[in-house]
């Protein structure tokens, strides 16, 4: 009798370790993010994990084309994550915190396609490369006062990022994506300034990209 | 035979209490965070009377797309909220199974804004705690999705309807 009692504490145990394991939905380091939350005058947090982005799906018009398209989008990912700090004054965030940020991607998964650098202000758009398809995308915007992070997990495209404007706290993060819009495979080099090496990662994705460096990633 | 007219008069007798029981369901979490938020900031919120009886009607008025319905309001809310220790005090309350969606939350204190969602099978709830300045919302309704579009179809529809019979009158 004891041993099932054994086994059931056990079972149940196993069971809720997951359960109370369970820390930020968005892959970053907690401090990082605790730090810059702490430091930031205005916070937004938007966090949609699947159950959350099937319930939001249902309230889109299956009748409507374009409704449609994206109510299958939303379906089809896995969460939506936003991180949105606005700082009082210039200088809340260090260059190392966006590095230590952008490391934590810096994975085989991961490649870079977009980053530039252009007046104190910095975008980087990584994507999650699942057998040459993305299945993912991470977006980290840095302006002088503000620092913005998107991440998107599920089969995602660049050309798919507009459908998505409608979800609370994207429209801003996905404006500075501007005309970067053409998906790793594409002709991107229009907003690709990256200096450095990350893109020997996705060599064949970026190949003329090398041509289009302007500031050398500093 | 005279008494038969007493079987409705029992029967609504019956029934309004329980449905007002039961729209009133998952008050706990509610009153939770009601309770817990008045005693940590000195404040009073004002419950407004027979909401059960508000949410089973609008339970009706939406053929299910919203009920469950609870409203708290704080007026005169001055002291300053420590965004991290509202989230945190929330969540407590409001137990595991309560996941958040959005926090806004600004270090003056002056604007929280804290949405958590809650899967009921078809059903989402949903628990929202708004300051806007010296005024704090605390909501928690139940929301069929699926009911709640049909029901806004229906005013989406009228009004572009409205809007042709406009176009075409000019």
């Amino acid at each position: 009798m004891k041993d099932h009692v054994l086994v059931f504490v056990l079972g149940a145990a196993a069971w809720a370790v997951p359960l109370f394991a369970q820390t930020s939905p968005l892959p970053l380091p907690p401090a990082v993010e605790k730090d810059l939350a702490a430091r930031a005058s205005d916070v937004t947090e938007v966090t949609l994990n699947k159950n959350m982005l099937g319930f939001a799906s249902k309230f889109m018009n299956g009748k409507d084309k374009d409704e449609a398209a994206t109510q299958q989008l939303i379906q089809g990912l896995d969460g939506i994550y936003v991180r949105s700090y606005e700082f009082d004054k210039e200088g809340q965030y260090s260059m190392d915190e966006i590095e230590k940020l952008r490391q934590y991607f810096e994975t085989s998964e991961w490649s870079p396609i977009v980053r530039t650098r252009e007046h104190g202000e910095i975008t980087d758009v990584m994507v999650k490369l699942v057998n040459g398809e993305s299945h993912g995308m991470f977006i980290l915007s840095a302006e002088r006062k503000e620092l913005t992070i998107v991440l998107i997990l599920g089969p995602i495209r660049m050309e798919q990022l507009s459908e998505l404007r409608g979800i609370g706290g994207l429209g801003g993060a996905l404006g500075s994506m501007g005309g970067a819009q053409h998906g790793p495979h594409g002709k991107n080099k229009d907003k690709d300034k990256t200096g450095d090496n990350d893109h020997d990662k996705n060599k064949d994705n970026n190949q003329d990209q090398s041509k289009d460096t302007k500031d050398g990633g500093q | 035979m005279k008494r038969l007219w007493l079987i409705p008069v029992v029967c609504v007798v019956l029934v309004i209490p329980a449905a007002v029981v039961l729209a009133s369901s998952g008050e706990g979490a509610f009153d939770g965070v009601v309770g817990s938020i008045e005693s940590k900031y000195h404040v009073r919120a004002t419950r407004i009377p027979f909401m059960g009886l508000v949410s089973l009607i609008s339970h009706k008025a939406t053929y299910g797309g919203v009920s469950g319905m609870h409203v708290a309001e704080i007026e005169n809310f001055q002291t300053q909220v420590d965004g991290e220790e509202l989230n945190r005090m929330v969540e407590q309350k409001l137990g595991a199974g309560w996941a958040r969606m959005i926090r806004e939350t600004s270090r003056n204190g002056k604007e929280q804004t804290l949405i958590f969602v809650h899967p009921e099978g078809n059903r989402m709830g949903m628990f929202i705690v708004d300051k806007d300045g010296n005024e704090m919302d605390v909501v928690q309704i139940s929301v069929d999705p699926d009911h709640l579009n049909q029901s806004i179809g229906q005013y989406e529809h009228s009004h572009h309807d409205g809007d042709k019979q406009g176009d075409d009158s000019e």
